[in-house]
């Protein structure tokens, strides 16, 4: 069957620990996730939920593997646009490699069907995302742009 | 099959005049580009190279675009095989206190070998030009491991 895929790949200044502390802690998560923060217990098939700053839930599924500070596999559903959250269940995994004095972190975005809106959406949102946490962790400040839920979305 | 094409997209905090340099002036490109130098006039039909650190010409091409701190477009091919030719693109909008870089490698030929190098190499030298344009050092991007 036919996927629709987004995949990306950066190299940040880091050590595994520190990036996976970012990505799932709240207080990071919200310097550079566009204000939202995670929630979940972080253990394999636990739920877990993107909550936007309002207290809507943008983005909701279950943790399908999770291997701190490697790997993790989210089963992830958009849950705010009608349009999005009607195409399902999307995969989301992330890797996390240690590479000289660096970090590889690569995320592969999945749907299984062609021309998928929701991974159309991730695309737009995963490069500001993780160019923020890259700044955030080599400079201690996240991208300007990205603390805050853009206004009427 | 689809033709491939590889885009890639960063935010960095900076300027468009920065990020321009860091692409086109070997001083600058040096330091985070595995020490690899960007060298031409960057006028339009002008000839650019791709050097080594040893100055040996690893990758050649003609200026297709240029508009300083805006576009770039270029055609990219290994000199020893120049038949497989492919194009580059840089893009570079301001946004606020940053710039949003995009880079997209296409028009490859049927059974380019030159997919696969660069779509190992891109995001390893845009995320390095993105800590170098912040932090004033690039990373150690092509160690092993």
């Amino acid at each position: 069957m036919q996927k629709t895929t987004f995949s990306y790949v950066t190299y940040i200044r880091s050590t595994p620990e520190k990036l996976w502390q970012a990505l799932t802690t709240p207080g990071f998560n919200r310097q550079f996730f566009f204000g939202a923060t995670q929630e979940s217990a972080w253990k394999q098939g636990a739920a877990w939920r993107l909550m936007i700053p309002d207290g809507r839930v943008a983005d909701s599924g279950e943790i399908l593997e999770i291997d701190p500070p490697r790997r993790l596999v989210l089963k992830w559903r958009n849950e705010f646009m009608p349009e999005l959250r009607a195409e399902g269940y999307s995969r989301m995994t992330l890797k996390i490699e240690k590479h000289g004095a660096s970090v590889k972190l690569a995320i592969l975005h999945e749907m299984d069907k062609p021309g998928s809106k929701l991974i159309e959406a991730v695309s737009e949102g995963w490069p500001p995302i993780l160019s923020s946490l890259k700044s955030l962790l080599e400079t201690g400040e996240s991208l300007e742009e990205t603390r805050r839920w853009p206004e009427g979305t | 099959m689809k033709k491939p094409k590889l885009v890639y997209t960063t935010f960095i905090r900076s300027t468009p005049k920065k990020t321009w340099d860091a692409i086109s002036k070997p001083e600058f490109t040096r330091r985070y580009w595995g020490g690899m130098a960007n060298v031409s006039d960057w006028k339009k039909g002008s000839k650019w190279e791709h050097h080594n650190p040893e100055n040996e010409v690893w990758i050649t091409g003609k200026v297709v675009e240029s508009i300083p701190a805006k576009r770039l477009v270029l055609t990219w091919a290994d000199p020893d095989d120049l038949k497989d030719k492919s194009r580059v693109t840089f893009e570079i909008e301001p946004m606020q206190d940053m710039v949003c870089l995009t880079v997209t490698h296409d028009r490859f030929q049927a059974g380019s070998k030159m997919v696969g190098k660069v779509s190992w190499g891109w995001p390893r030298v845009l995320s390095s030009l993105k800590t170098f344009l912040e932090t004033g050092k690039g990373l150690n991007i092509f160690c092993r491991g």
